[in-house]
């Protein structure tokens, strides 16, 4: 059935033609080995009772590594059995020594509960293992039993840093007994996340010294291009690294699909999401499962749409259609899993929010809507379609943004690329200094200690000096009446979320309970859910009535069910102001600096765009506060005299340099190797903070500097997280590399006068925008 | 979240100098008591001594050494009926702040116990915050010698900070030792009519002491965070003052409650009302003679309401139905007011309701009694559930009465599918009715 469809997507007039490229990945057989001769009799008895009577060669090796006593990172493929890999080892310790404990760290609350519900199933025989979660769910009541009996307890960072190693005292026993500490989904930890978690393994190992123990650690991941090196800066010390799967795969096609250029004149292709819904419907017409990735929230929502419409003319029925992504309740991604499981459910469209390790069986095909930003992203969400034996299938479909393009036009990159390095910088200052007050907070500081492998005498010097630790006869003290772990978000999304609430039903009958629908998390409230803005729950579009966002209120959002066919984007408005510089270069031709910045945004109104054929049907306006963040960055000046000689106009110079902007912002992600996400642009100017922060609209701020005294504009490239995480450092490194690239790519680029793959839309910048740009380009890199 | 700003901060105080210390100026002679050698190091003790003669406002401390424990037993189920009272430690911490967890530390601890014919009164104090293992080390013998521990709010805040300064310290919390937590009977017997429940609040309005300068208590942590920068001990003298004070409004308000639960003591009606709460868990006569004596005494508003209904259900549960009965007509007469509108109490009608229906049979009376309790509801502007549960009720024995299903009825009733079985609704009451 599957190579039916296949066959006929990849000949079809319709489609055939759109086809860049396709890798075939043959079917491998599985490598085997038997059970070690050291496994304890009731385990083998207990795999042999679920059918496994062999060990795939990954997990041998494991068992093996970890029987000498070293610390493991397994990197193998989607459903390769990764976590016998750590649940052998642990429940053999458990099993011949009851009285050991054991800690599982996964990213998230419901990845613990699945994985506690897989420990069950093996472990049905074994009642000396009492497992259970410790996360925010687990009620009060709850939580000094969890304590008192469990040997092997699942939680997530966010709950060791501020509810168990805080108070440690409680945990006693555990840390007193504690042989492994199991980290899954390790990919997940990297940038600030991975940054903080290392700090937090930095106190996790401080406590277990103070109570003796020295807990081995088993990890998996997802592809990284540097496992072993990722983990172990993860948890401060060496770690071996087994990459050989020995799981059997099945076969599979991976295609690359540019949708059809339907203007050729204005470069225009057709709309990616339409293309994607139309590819994902002749899989599930033919009833194959099949999942859909987009890149966002919203587009998740509008694919959602198209497909359940596509789906319903045919079977009458759209509910074997569901969407999947973070803001969803817990309930609701549950069934939609469960659903997957059992069959019930034959599509789903979601964000990354599926790329983790959730356990929704297995699918045989898997269209992407748009690159998802990085290698590594890329592999595990075609990894999601595929079963150990049958064929299956993965198609990236291209948008029109750079990146996207240039993947499409350069396959062998694509296939041929490394995945991403996964990194963190447990010493930035931000973050460590943070840490530092949590472990001091947790135990006093000796003279001479270190946190980790480093020396942080000084940093204990300044905290003292700023009067959060005393020191008293050979030790640091925590001297503060604060709880410091309380001040620190793991994350960059804080866990300050909006509740949705649907007062749809509270109007139209006196009742009595409070319909929650949907949480979203601080950092996009203003962008999703401001007033009159159309909230999309599984493709139902809802109406926000009232935000509420001061700091006394509840954080909520009143909504209500409507019947519209359009849907809403946050028109913003920005501003970024240098605050420090810290490095300058003066190139040739321009003057490339490297700094502290603020970024400010504001959400000031909104489109309303047309469900169907996405085009613009009207337009609001709404107050909501201004959202300031300090980051680090990189921003390129050109002088006025040496711009004057590409143009002589204003107006083309800022068309062209808004362009540059984009190509640079959209490119330098391939030699940063992060998501596009990851950094932020714009195009102001150099006036300080000092002068006021008054963001503007990308109209306002080009008529700002159409209208300014002296014609200086800077495009800003900043890193997209508080405080910043070393990308822009990097990037002023790469800058010339970074240059030349983009002014290659816009040379190869075909279209006539700027296209959305180059510098954007014609229609948006402007017949001599393409020209210019390349004029500024090939300025820049003289 | 701290800005790049703060970080620039702490920075450039990394490459500035840092002031010199002042030298410890000696603390002893400034708050007094000797500096006690342990096996972890020393740490200052200072003593007072109190005879138990002497009263503590309205109470004489040795009240206490004369209560019979089965008395205390009743104060506390953590308390056994042999605790010699003569043997009780009262103790009372200050800390670096209410954050708990490892890092809070309580860098003076006062303690008090019987000795002949005084209280002595010890305070431990840390002169800085390397003497918590001598701290320690001092706490656990005396600890460990007591019969049982008396505080306030000890069970929510001092003894888990304690135990876990003593496992920082790697010493074992005497947890088996019986913990008198005097907050919990103080909530009984004064929580329904005082503002607020706190030790301060029971030492000026019950025990009638005024204290003189004392420090608030918000203000001791960063007190003694200031005198570990500064050196200068003489702020903390007030801290150990109130310590002292807080101890002793320990004794005297345990033995006030003993004394209140021997009848030895004329009481309000509010009093006689919070007695009776605390006989309820072993003596149920003498909890409803208190109830019966707090109205008779002229009890009203609120806490009258909840007395009348709290004598009721025991009269229920004895199967004095008459008793019950009288109650519960008396309690639908209450109106209790919130901001100015009436509100409309619910408890009383239902249990009227149910002791019509199922005891006396009476099922005309039982639906006369929900009418009128839908009107005054819907009056009132009930919420929707006790709307919901009356009219839920009022369907049912129009059921069964054959009445013509909405005759009398104000809203359709939810559909019986949902509903079946008779009373397997959830009660509009959560005080209610356990049948």
């Amino acid at each position: 059935m599957l190579g039916q469809v296949l066959d006929d997507i990849l000949v079809s007039r319709s489609t055939g033609a759109c086809i860049t490229a396709t890798r075939h990945f043959p079917a491998r057989a599985a490598v085997e080995a038997p059970f070690p001769a050291s496994l304890d009799p009731r385990l083998g008895e207990a795999l042999r009772a679920r059918g496994i009577t062999a060990l795939y060669s990954h997990q041998a090796r494991a068992w093996e590594l970890v029987e000498k006593g070293e610390h493991v990172v397994v990197v193998t493929p989607t459903a390769s059995g990764k976590t016998l890999c750590y649940n052998l080892p642990v429940l053999q310790a458990l099993v011949q020594q009851p009285d050991a404990r054991v800690l599982y760290l996964f990213p998230t609350k419901a990845l613990a509960q699945d994985q506690l519900a897989e420990l069950e199933q093996l472990a049905k025989q074994l009642p000396e293992l009492k497992m259970f979660t410790y996360d925010g769910d687990t009620p009060q009541d709850a939580r000094r039993a969890v304590r008192a009996r469990a040997n092997l307890v699942l939680t997530n960072p966010d709950m060791l840093h501020s509810g168990i190693l805080p108070h440690h005292t409680k945990w006693a026993t555990l840390f007193q007994s504690l042989r492994f500490v199991v980290i899954d989904e390790l990919h997940a930890y990297r940038g600030v996340f991975g940054s903080h978690v290392a700090n937090l393994l930095r106190r996790l190992r401080r406590i277990c010294r103070h109570y003796g123990s020295d807990p081995q650690f088993i990890m998996a991941s997802a592809t990284v291009a540097n496992p072993g090196e990722h983990a172990s800066a993860i948890i401060g010390a060496p770690v071996e690294e087994i990459t050989e799967s020995g799981a059997p795969t099945g076969d599979k096609l991976f295609i690359c699909y540019n949708p059809p250029v339907v203007n050729p004149e204005l470069g225009i292709r057709a709309p990616y999401l339409g293309e994607t819904a139309h590819l994902a419907l002749r899989f599930l017409r033919e009833r194959i499962p099949t999942i859909v990735f987009a890149q966002s929230r919203l587009s998740t929502e509008v694919l959602l749409t198209a497909i359940k419409a596509g789906v319903a003319d045919k079977t009458g029925d759209s509910g074997i259609v569901r969407g999947y992504r973070g803001g969803y309740l817990p309930t609701r991604r549950r069934a939609v899993e469960q659903g997957l499981r059992v069959g019930d459910v034959l599509g789903v469209v979601s964000t990354n929010a599926l790329e983790l390790g959730v356990d929704i069986g297995h699918l045989d095909a898997a269209v992407l809507a748009g690159y998802p930003g990085t290698i590594a992203s890329l592999w595990q969400q075609a990894g999601r379609a595929g079963r150990r034996s049958e064929r299956s299938a993965a198609i990236l479909v291209a948008s029109s943004a750079p990146l996207d393009q240039f993947m499409m036009s350069h396959p062998d990159y694509l296939f041929g690329a490394s995945p991403e390095h996964a990194r963190i910088n447990p010493d930035n200052p931000f973050i460590l200094v943070n840490h530092l007050k949590c472990a001091t907070f947790e135990l006093p500081f000796q003279d001479g200690e270190r946190f980790g492998e480093r020396d942080v005498k000084r940093e204990l010097a300044a905290l003292e000096d700023e009067g959060v630790l005393h020191r008293a006869g050979s030790r640091w003290h925590w001297a503060n009446e604060t709880y410091p772990a309380d001040h620190i978000s793991l994350r960059t999304v804080t866990t300050d979320n909006f509740l949705v609430i649907d007062t749809t039903a509270r109007d139209e009958r006196q009742t009595k309970r409070r319909q929650i629908i949907a949480e979203v998390d601080w950092g996009s409230a203003f962008a999703t859910i401001y007033p009159k803005a159309i909230y999309l729950v599984e493709s139902d579009p809802y109406e926000v009535q009232e935000l509420h966002f001061r700091e006394d209120e509840e954080k909520v959002a009143y909504v209500k069910r409507v019947h519209v066919d359009y849907f809403t984007d946050a028109v913003s408005a920005k501003g970024v102001w240098i605050l420090r510089r810290l490095e300058d270069r003066p190139r040739p031709s321009f003057l490339a600096e490297q700094g502290e910045v603020l970024v400010a945004e504001k959400v000031v109104g909104f489109k309303k765009i047309k469900m169907t054929t996405l085009e613009n049907v009207g337009s609001g306006e709404v107050e909501l506060p201004q959202q300031e963040m300090q980051t680090t960055s990189v921003w390129l000046t050109v002088p006025p005299a040496a711009l004057a000689r590409v143009s002589p106009s204003r107006e083309e110079l800022l068309d062209g340099l808004r362009g540059v902007t984009h190509l640079l912002h959209h490119l330098a992600p391939i030699f940063l190797l992060c998501d596009v996400r990851d950094l932020g642009s714009w195009l102001g100017d150099t006036t300080p903070a000092e002068a006021g922060t008054t963001v503007a609209t990308r109209e306002s701020a080009r008529r700002r500097l159409l209208d300014a005294d002296t014609f200086q504009p800077t495009i800003y490239l900043y890193d997209s997280h508080a405080g910043g995480i070393g990308l822009a450092e990097r990037l002023f490194e790469v800058l010339p590399e970074l240059v030349q690239h983009a002014s290659a790519t816009l040379r190869a680029c075909p279209c006539a006068w700027g296209c959305p793959s180059c510098v954007g839309p014609v229609n948006e910048v402007g017949r001599r925008a393409k020209a210019t740009a390349a004029a500024i380009l090939a300025l820049l890199a003289s | 979240m701290p800005t790049l700003d703060d970080l620039r901060r702490v920075i450039r105080r990394i490459e500035g100098a840092r002031p010199p210390r002042p030298a410890p100026g000696r603390v002893e002679t400034v708050l007094g008591g000797e500096v006690l050698e342990t096996d972890a190091g020393s740490i200052l003790a200072v003593q007072h001594d109190v005879a138990l003669a002497a009263s503590y406002g309205a109470v004489r401390l040795g009240e206490i050494t004369t209560v019979a424990p089965a008395t205390l037993a009743l104060l506390s189920p953590n308390v056994g009926a042999q605790v010699d009272p003569r043997g009780l430690v009262f103790l009372d911490t200050e800390t670096t702040g209410l954050a708990g967890g490892t890092g809070t530390y309580a860098f003076l601890v006062g303690l008090a116990r019987i000795d002949g014919d005084h209280l002595r009164l010890t305070q431990f104090f840390m002169r800085d915050l390397d003497e918590e293992p001598a701290l320690v080390a001092a706490l656990a013998p005396r600890l460990a010698g007591a019969s049982g521990i008396v505080t306030f709010n000890g069970g929510g805040f001092d003894v888990p900070l304690l135990e876990t300064r003593f496992i920082l310290q790697r010493r074992r919390w005497p947890g088996a030792l019986p913990h008198l937590d005097l907050m919990h009977p103080s909530r009984r017997v004064w929580g329904a009519w005082l503002d607020d429940c706190r030790l301060a609040t029971l030492e000026q309005r019950v025990l009638g002491v005024e204290r003189e300068r004392d420090v608030p208590g918000s203000a001791i942590p960063s007190l003694y965070f200031q005198f570990l920068r500064r050196r200068n001990a003489v702020p903390l003298r007030d801290v150990l003052a109130h310590n002292r004070h807080d101890v002793l409004a320990l004794v005297g308000v345990l033995g006030w409650l003993t004394r209140a639960l021997d009848g030895a003591v004329p009481l309000r009606p509010e009093e006689h009302a919070g007695v009776g709460r605390l006989w309820e868990r072993s003596d149920v006569e003498r909890a409803c003679a208190c109830y019966e004596a707090a109205l008779a005494a002229g009890l009203d508003g609120a806490l009258a309401q909840l007395v009348r209904l709290r004598l009721a259900r025991w009269e229920k549960r004895r199967a004095r139905w008459a008793a019950a009965r009288a109650l519960w007509e008396r309690a639908t007469v209450h109106r209790p007011a919130s901001g100015g509108t009436t509100t409309f109490d619910p408890r009383p009608w239902e249990e009227l309701a149910k002791f019509h229906e199922h005891r006396a049979r009476d099922l005309a009376a039982a639906r006369r009694i929900v009418t009128r309790a839908l009107d005054l509801a819907t009056d009132a502007g009930a919420p929707g559930r006790i709307l919901d549960a009356f009219t839920y009720r009022l369907a049912r024995l129009e059921r069964r009465l054959g009445c013509d299903p909405h005759g009398g009825a104000r809203r359709p009733p939810d559909p019986p599918a949902l509903r079946a079985g008779s009373e397997s609704r959830p009660s509009a009451s959560a005080l209610a009715d356990r049948r």
